[in-house]
């Protein structure tokens, strides 16, 4: 009883209805669907162990390794795109004494929107008849009639362009919360020293928000491994798996092929790819990194 | 006197709660859809449960992107509606196979629904020997074309490629857009189109031969039949103007489109006619219809392709079973009732493929689906009809025919590499037992 009741262990009792939540909401069904790649399973008759024929597919098949390819692109382009533009923005803001929340709450503003409400602002932008396509048509710009999630060129890039634009906000207010901790004397001293506003954001800035600045880093990856409404809604993966992704695919697979052996299979390499790079920060961190 | 007020308040107490609980509930998970849903309240919820007194017929209404997986879930989990209703036989198919759907052969026998239907429409309800669902809706592709426009112009509805060609380039003359559609919102729109090249160029009785197993995917007739589609819509735009317009257009863009002159022709399914009759109505333009027109010597003649929309069945581990199987057949024994919802529809949804006469037809709905529901009856009667892709392919060819269409219209495939990989899909889901029911050609 006296064990039960140790102070040290209160915090333990406090945790555990959300534990059990957890447990039972998400950690259960991740587990049996984890298993459910050794099957056949379509999702709703009998479950056939298969063993590890769907790996074997899944490393053949053409349209599963050019997803794995445009995961990668997307996490490329958000790790350098919103993140270069969110610290340069964040860095200025800064220097803004009036007016800073003006800015602060449009740049988050996109971020507060539903992703169906951001993508279907941009599809009417773009539209080829009611949008800016019909107006480049109307002068005789046919080169930017089509839409760019329609065309096969652009639309991984266009569905990447409206979700960073919904995100950097977002990276921004972190930025600047790291921004306003920095101690006010380095800059001074900096002053003293005659740096130029770029020196005192490369060695000032830059290494005092180091840990917020990983962890963004961290979440870009880990949350590009997922992505999914954005490219479901703007282009559905198409025009000819031209923006599939790897969530997309797992989608299509699971709930419209009625192949939910496969789809788990995928989402398992997710899992593990997940857990991977969640390892490597740890490790880094034990490493005595500052992240 | 404080003992007869109570007596009277306990009377009414009962004979309310009697009332309230003499009838069971019987509920129906049913596709929504704004305009639609008070129709279906008003004339099949309320008209049944004011047609008995055993039965409470619950409709719960819900979007189809998410109503099939909260279908799919509740059926896991032993619950469930107790009508189950589908987006087709390729869904039925993997319920069916699941063991949660009711066997219907005995409640057909004893009301005689076999000689209700029709019996293609019948036959696409039995798996493996016993019928499992009945057909919500059926339904097929036409071509519709702004008859005001043709008039005008001096243009002849085209019944052949070579006609078709011509008043295309006419057209695209006049700087209009040949055919409006556009697969935005919904990507398998692709399969109308393919399913219209199949049928219409490589011909009915070829499709069911590759259907059936006594043909190739890869036989040369399907592989010209798909590249004369993808010549018709990628190099020459005759959907909306290019590809990547198609793929943009949705469903009231289409329907603007044609309405205003931007467009002189739509290929679609019947399911249109309520929004086609508005749309184009409002713009004083008069519409017309035609069966598609012949693609190729193999087609054998204009042919209407069948399909089933939506599918009724009944749970397996339904609470109300026999409530289920009574709404069933009150629908299927109450031609008047069904009638009624389809025209409010312009035939367009609810066409429960019950056999009509000419005389049951009536004269509330436009000429237009007046004089198509006579051809069609007509001319699938002579047994001249072709397979949606929706309702006999399996859902893996199902999924690729549409899907991965696009790969072949962006170039990255050809169409012969498609045809391949589509024949081994559906060799895969032979093997697998996955192909659906398909009527037997005379």
């Amino acid at each position: 009883m006296n064990f039960l009741s140790k102070k040290s262990y209160i915090a333990w009792y406090f945790v555990i209805p959300v534990v059990f939540i957890h447990l039972f909401v998400i950690g259960i069904p991740s587990i049996l669907s984890l298993a459910l790649c050794l099957t056949d399973w379509s999702g709703l008759g009998k479950i056939n162990y298969v063993g590890f024929e769907n790996f074997i597919e899944l490393f053949d098949d053409r349209y599963f390794k050019k997803a794995i390819f445009h995961n990668i692109l997307w996490t490329i382009i958000f790790l350098t795109v919103p993140v270069c533009i969110a610290l340069m923005c964040a860095y200025l803001l800064t220097g803004i004494k009036r007016g800073q929340m003006f800015y602060r709450l449009a740049f988050f503003f996109p971020y507060m929107l539903a992703s169906v409400v951001n993508c279907q602002i941009w599809k009417y932008l773009f539209h080829p008849i009611h949008g800016l396509g019909g107006f480049f048509e109307s002068i005789g710009i046919e080169a930017l009639a089509s839409s760019p999630f329609t065309t096969k060129e652009t639309s991984l890039y266009a569905a990447a362009f409206v979700d960073g634009w919904h995100f950097w906000g977002f990276l921004v207010v972190i930025y600047l919360t790291g921004m306003y901790q920095v101690d006010n004397h380095l800059y001074e001293a900096a002053d003293i020293e005659g740096a130029s506003k770029f020196q005192k954001f490369r060695y000032i800035t830059l290494p005092m928000i180091r840990p917020i600045f990983i962890f963004s880093l961290m979440i870009i990856i880990i949350w590009s491994v997922p992505v999914f409404d954005y490219v479901y809604i703007l282009t559905g993966g198409g025009p000819a798996y031209s923006s599939e992704v790897v969530a997309n695919y797992l989608y299509t697979h699971a709930f419209v092929r009625f192949n939910v052996g496969y789809a788990s299979a995928v989402g398992t390499l997710m899992f593990i790819y997940v857990i991977f790079i969640v390892g490597i920060f740890g490790l880094l961190r034990k490493l005595g990194w500052e992240i | 006197m404080i003992k007869t007020i109570i007596s009277f308040v306990s009377a009414i107490i009962l004979s309310v709660s009697f009332s309230a609980f003499s009838k069971t509930k019987v509920t129906w998970s049913m596709e929504s859809n704004a305009d639609r849903d008070p129709i279906f309240l008003e004339k099949l919820q309320n008209a049944y449960n004011s047609a008995q007194d055993k039965y409470e017929l619950e409709i719960q209404f819900e979007p189809n992107e998410t109503r099939i997986e909260s279908l799919r879930t509740s059926m896991l989990a032993g619950m469930g509606p107790d009508i189950v209703e589908t987006p087709g036989p390729s869904y039925v198919k993997e319920y069916q196979e699941a063991g949660m759907l009711e066997n219907l052969d005995s409640y057909a026998a004893e009301f005689g629904w076999k000689d209700k239907l029709i019996p293609w429409a019948y036959s696409s309800g039995v798996f493996d020997g016993s019928l499992y669902a009945i057909p919500k809706t059926h339904e097929s592709m036409v071509m519709l074309y702004n008859k005001t426009l043709f008039e005008e112009n001096g243009w002849k509805v085209p019944t052949t490629l070579e006609e078709l060609e011509d008043v295309a380039g006419k057209i695209k003359a006049k700087g209009m857009d040949v055919y409006t559609y556009g697969s935005s919102g919904w990507q398998p729109t692709h399969e109308h189109l393919v399913g219209i090249y199949l049928n219409n160029y490589a011909g009915p009785q070829a499709v069911y031969e590759a259907i059936t197993g006594e043909r190739e995917w890869t036989d040369p007739v399907f592989v010209e039949a798909l590249e004369l589609l993808k010549k018709h819509m990628v190099d020459e735009g005759w959907w909306s103007g290019s590809l990547e317009n198609y793929y943009a257009i949705g469903w009231d863009d289409f329907h603007a489109q044609f309405a205003t002159r931007g467009a002189a022709m739509m290929t679609i399914g019947t399911w249109t006619f309520q929004a086609t009759s508005l749309g184009i109505g409002q713009s004083g333009d008069e519409w017309g219809w035609a069966p598609l027109p012949s693609l190729s010597s193999n087609s054998g003649g204009p042919n209407f392709m069948i399909a089933i929309g939506t599918t009724m069945s009944v749970n397996a581990a339904a609470k109300n079973k026999d409530g289920a199987i009574d709404v069933l057949n009150w629908i299927m024994s109450n031609k008047d009732v069904v009638i009624d919802i389809a025209s409010d529809f312009q035939f367009g949804e609810f066409v429960v493929p019950l056999l009509l006469d000419d005389s049951d037809i009536p004269s509330t709905i436009s000429p237009q689906v007046t004089s198509y529901l006579n051809e069609y009856a007509r001319i699938t009667g002579e047994g001249n009809y072709g397979y949606c892709t929706w309702t006999f392919w399996p859902a893996e060819p199902g999924v690729h025919i549409w899907k991965d269409m696009e790969v072949v219209w962006a170039g990255d495939i050809s169409v012969e590499d498609f045809m391949y990989d589509h024949q081994k899909m559906w060799d895969k889901a032979r093997k697998k037992n996955e192909t659906l029911p398909v009527p037997l050609r005379d």
